[in-house]
């Protein structure tokens, strides 16, 4: 494990991160592992077994809860992107382009991301659940699960001082890239096949 | 600063109850004026909005097709892509499939491995349906409201109760309401007022094509 850490916290910002050892790592990143596959399961497990109602809220000036949805998301993937690139520069990747409102970048539009993916994820799972009627939509719906999961065990770790070098890399790449493959597999689809309306 | 990350979730969390709360409001129990009403401004909207821009492959059919099959009763519904079908008998039998209509094709598919597959256009919808190892064919031509595919869910005193309702264009029903798992012919459904009353319940069941 020590060599381990070595080779990997060298890339990192925080010099300091994560040095306690093994065991204590495990607990760190443990403990928001297991909530995180709670989440992903839990939710797996509500849209299988709960009855689609083919219905839910609608929200004015759209012509279809559907619509809504699609609209939602493709904010969301935006503001993911947002997500990518302030994170990059928090880090130093970008080179010089790394103002001091990068953080708060991040952190807001990151907020803002998660409010507008949660009445998305209610519909789906309320009003289609899990379906399994062509690959798209399995890939969709598995991935949903484990975006909201994955997001939960990143937020849960993110306070966590002590955290090896690799995690929030790590964590936050793989929230960013299930979000923007739910992004092809929805609106995307939506896009490219009933096309472009509001 | 550090425990920011918690109010995060515990936000996402709260509002999702709140959306989650409002949906079942939504759905079970309602006393909004039946569904039909709604229906025109939010077919027009689609078709005015999807009209005039270049880009969509096609414009998308939204249209209800209802008839009668030797198993059965069955209707498909389409909204924007998403097509609901629902097979029928009255008495026993029931399948409810869902799936996407895309470039005039159809495909659906259930619970239980039923499959459905077929065309479509403004007119009429046919194909196949494959339930229980049988392959029905069928063509069953659009209906406007009243008529059309209704579906109830909701919980009535502890007990779950989905319903299902195909009005056909000559206004006769074929409907299963299910409470608790015990399958019963639907009540008659009051295409006026959209309502129904099960086990002294009033319903308002909805109209997949509309909502969904």
């Amino acid at each position: 494990m020590t060599t381990r850490n070595e080779i990997t916290t060298d890339r990192t910002v925080d010099e300091g991160a994560g040095r306690t050892g093994g065991t204590s790592q495990l607990t760190l990143l443990g403990v928001p592992f297991l909530i995180g596959a709670t989440v992903a399961v839990t939710l797996g497990v509500y849209g299988g077994l709960h009855e689609p109602t083919g219905v839910a809220v609608n929200v004015g000036g759209f012509s279809s809860p559907q619509t809504v949805k699609v609209w939602l998301a493709t904010g969301v993937a935006v503001l993911a992107v947002t997500q990518l690139l302030s994170a990059l520069s928090m880090w130093g990747k970008l080179g010089s382009l790394a103002p001091s409102w990068a953080a708060l970048v991040h952190r807001w539009s990151g907020r803002l991301a998660f409010l507008l993916a949660v009445p998305v994820a209610i519909h789906c799972l309320y009003a289609l659940g899990f379906a399994t009627y062509d690959l798209r939509v399995v890939a969709h719906g598995l991935l949903g699960c484990f975006f909201f999961g994955a997001f939960t065990v990143k937020m849960l770790a993110l306070p966590k001082p002590g955290l090896p070098g690799w995690a929030l890399p790590v964590l936050g790449g793989t929230v960013f890239t299930a979000l923007i493959a739910l992004w092809f597999t929805s609106s995307f689809w939506y896009f490219t096949t009933i096309g472009v309306t509001l | 600063m550090k425990p920011t990350p918690l109010l995060t979730l515990l936000g996402g969390v709260t509002l999702g109850a709140v959306v989650l709360a409002l949906s079942v409001h939504a759905t079970g129990g309602n006393d909004e004026p039946p569904v039909p009403a709604a229906a025109p401004t939010a077919t027009a909207v689609a078709g005015a909005s999807a009209a005039p821009s270049p880009s969509p492959t096609q414009t998308p059919i939204n249209a209800t097709w209802a008839g009668r099959l030797t198993a059965g009763t069955l209707a498909i519904s389409v909204q924007d892509g998403v097509a609901v079908a629902y097979l029928c008998d009255g008495a026993a039998i029931e399948a409810w499939l869902q799936g996407t209509a895309a470039g005039g094709r159809l495909d659906l598919a259930g619970r239980a491995g039923e499959t459905l597959s077929g065309t479509f256009g403004e007119g009429q919808a046919s194909g196949q349906i494959k339930i229980d190892d049988q392959v029905l064919p069928f063509t069953v031509t659009a209906v406007t409201a009243p008529s059309g595919l209704y579906r109830a869910a909701a919980t009535v005193r502890g007990a779950q109760v989905d319903g299902g309702w195909i009005v056909l264009a000559d206004g006769t029903q074929v409907g299963l309401v299910t409470v608790d798992g015990i399958a019963q012919p639907a009540p008659p459904l009051d295409t006026a007022t959209g309502r129904v009353t099960v086990d002294g319940d009033v319903l308002t069941p909805t109209r997949p094509r509309e909502l969904s």
